[in-house]
């Protein structure tokens, strides 16, 4: 880690955590910490235990064992796989955009009307998505839905955004946009960046670090993402893919 | 066709506890009850119309003969489009939840708890609350759809439709030893009632009143905690409280409505009239209150086709209502064809 980043307030720590379903632990202890405008790539294979992580940071799911510490009132997004929302809700993409803004009872009250309108406004033209502002979300393509879903943790003011696969419905040139606008978020607003992703090539060029999950191997390795695809645990794992992915 | 001895003309005139309230008198000296017909022999079941052979003593009753007795059919019109309002609007939240048969299960629990009031009363001599027993046990039943135990591998469909032949069966078997309201029981479950007792009608008003509240205040918490569920636990928001509003507002809603005009009617309001205005629109505030105007058009709409047609009242809502629906699909298959 670069020591510009160590004086980066911390926004996100695990502290011997180890995560796993119904108390039994998948993966050995994990120490690590995210910091803001940090941008990380959890790789592994399917079952490797990656969104079950995720879902153990996010409070969803109950650690094993250990901790995870969150700074004060840290405002988190998450974007989780695409079977997460419903579709059977006819919610405009401006509909969708404005729950970024909701926190804790706000929705009782809160934000005015004007203010939650330009907050939304202003978070889809950031992401190129005005012309969506109508359209029923239910509607749009995965790469649109995306943006949409983007827009809304900017219109929530996110510190931290949380992606599930953000790009497994994509093709090539929508999930490369799709990392670019990630990045661009990250670099503007200081966004700290958690994102599960298969496309290795594309984790090597946008991450700083990378986190390998192995649950058959009980495994877990930490590091930029150049050394975590050299690291023995992943070649195994990816076969020919490894030498692919280190080499980009 | 038998006329009784006397029936008073207005609504101000009746005594609704002789003609709706379980009564310890044998049938055939009691008032005729609201869902009882002139003739037993002419009509098996309780009828508007029926009713309103007493006053306009008609074979074909028509439109005029609705507007000449309108005293007398206001209250239980007023019943129903409010029911139906309100159920439509809370059945949104419901059919999006994928929770449609819930409503089912709570609104027959409420019946059986109108029963067990009524047997109280036999065996007690003091007759609880209705209305409460109802709330009651359409509460539990609420807080037996809600908690899921993790040694309980059984889906929540099967434990909806446990809910709903066990309050079902328990109601008809009450209704079986409390002989006297067996047409009350009857009532309840498939929505006979021809007229709604003043207490009824207030307490319909009130608590639809409060609910319609409720949902415009809770509107965007309900939506975000079934739209993204994570996504607003992450956000911080109440979710398990939210839901809990939204199945407490539907056992209130459920057992006070349930009591004034029937299981059946209730049960098609909080579902077809939803359904329809989440095919018809685009928009989910819109379907809301597209809801709630198909429930309200179901329950006075329902009522008068009752009337006219000498059909049960629950049975015609809830044929309203899916009238409605299937208009709906029609209009929005028309709609993307052109």
């Amino acid at each position: 880690m670069k020591s510009s980043e160590l004086s980066r307030p911390e926004l996100f720590a695990c502290r011997g955590l180890r995560i796993g379903i119904s108390g039994r632990a998948i993966l050995p202890a994990i120490d690590l910490s995210i910091r803001a405008g940090q941008f990380w790539a959890v790789v592994g294979r399917n079952g490797a235990g990656k969104t079950t992580w995720l879902r153990t940071l996010l409070g969803l799911l109950p650690p094993v064992a250990g901790r995870v510490l969150t700074a004060g009132d840290v405002r988190v997004s998450y974007l989780p796989q695409r079977s997460g929302l419903d579709d059977l809700y006819p919610l405009l993409a401006r509909e969708v955009v404005a729950m970024g803004v909701e926190r804790g009872w706000s929705f009782l009250a809160g934000l005015g009307a004007a203010d939650r309108k330009a907050r939304v406004e202003r978070a889809l033209s950031e992401v190129d998505a005005a012309q969506l502002a109508e359209q029923p979300f239910r509607r749009l393509s995965e790469g649109q839905k995306q943006r949409v879903l983007f827009a809304r943790l900017i219109a929530g003011d996110a510190e931290v955004a949380i992606l599930d696969e953000p790009t497994s419905a994509m093709d090539k040139v929508a999930e490369r946009e799709a990392f670019e606008l990630i990045r661009k978020l990250q670099v503007e607003h200081g966004l700290a960046v958690l994102v599960v992703s298969h496309y290795l090539s594309i984790v090597r060029e946008f991450a700083d670090h990378a986190i390998l999950l192995d649950g058959d191997a009980e495994q877990v390795v930490i590091g930029t993402p150049a050394q975590v695809f050299e690291h023995p645990a992943f070649r195994k794992r990816y076969g020919d893919f490894a030498t692919e992915a280190a080499h980009v | 066709m038998s006329e009784p001895a006397s029936v008073p003309a207005t609504t101000g005139d009746f005594d609704f506890d002789s003609l709706l309230a379980p009564s310890a008198t044998p049938p055939e000296a009691a008032v005729p009850d609201a869902n009882a017909v002139p003739s037993a022999a002419s009509l098996p079941a309780p009828t508007a119309p029926a009713l309103s052979a007493h006053i306009a003593h008609e074979e074909n009753p028509t439109w005029h003969d609705f507007a000449a007795s309108w005293d007398l059919y206001r209250d239980p019109v007023i019943c129903g489009v409010v029911a139906g309002a309100v159920l439509g609007m809370l059945g949104v939240f419901v059919v999006l939840r994928r929770a449609v048969f819930v409503t089912a299960a709570v609104s027959q629990s409420a019946a059986l708890g109108v029963a067990l009031a009524f047997l109280l009363g036999i065996y007690l001599g003091v007759t609880p609350p209705p209305v409460l027993c109802a709330f009651a046990l359409a509460l539990a039943a609420t807080a037996v759809l809600a908690w899921r135990s993790p040694s309980t591998r059984l889906p929540r469909e099967a434990i909806v439709g446990l809910l709903y032949v066990g309050a079902s069966a328990l109601a008809v078997l009450v209704g079986d030893r409390i002989a006297q309201e067996a047409e009350d029981i009857t009532a309840i479950l498939f929505g006979t009632a021809v007229l709604v007792r003043p207490e009824d009608l207030l307490a319909v008003l009130g608590v639809s009143a409060l609910v319609a509240v409720a949902i415009a205040f809770l509107y965007r918490g309900l939506v975000f905690a079934g739209f993204d569920p994570d996504g607003a636990r992450i956000q911080k928001l109440p979710v398990a409280r939210i839901e809990l509003a939204l199945w407490t507002l539907v056992a209130l809603e459920v057992s006070v409505t349930t009591r004034a005009i029937g299981a059946l009617p209730v049960f098609a309001f909080s579902v077809l009239p939803a359904m329809a205005a989440l095919r018809a629109s685009n928009r989910l505030s819109h379907a809301v209150l597209l809801a709630g105007l198909a429930g309200a058009l179901s329950g006075g709409l329902g009522y008068i086709c009752a009337f006219l047609l000498r059909f049960p009242v629950g049975a015609a809502e809830a044929c309203v209502a899916a009238i409605l629906f299937s208009l709906a699909v029609s209009a929005a298959r028309f709609r993307r064809a052109f």
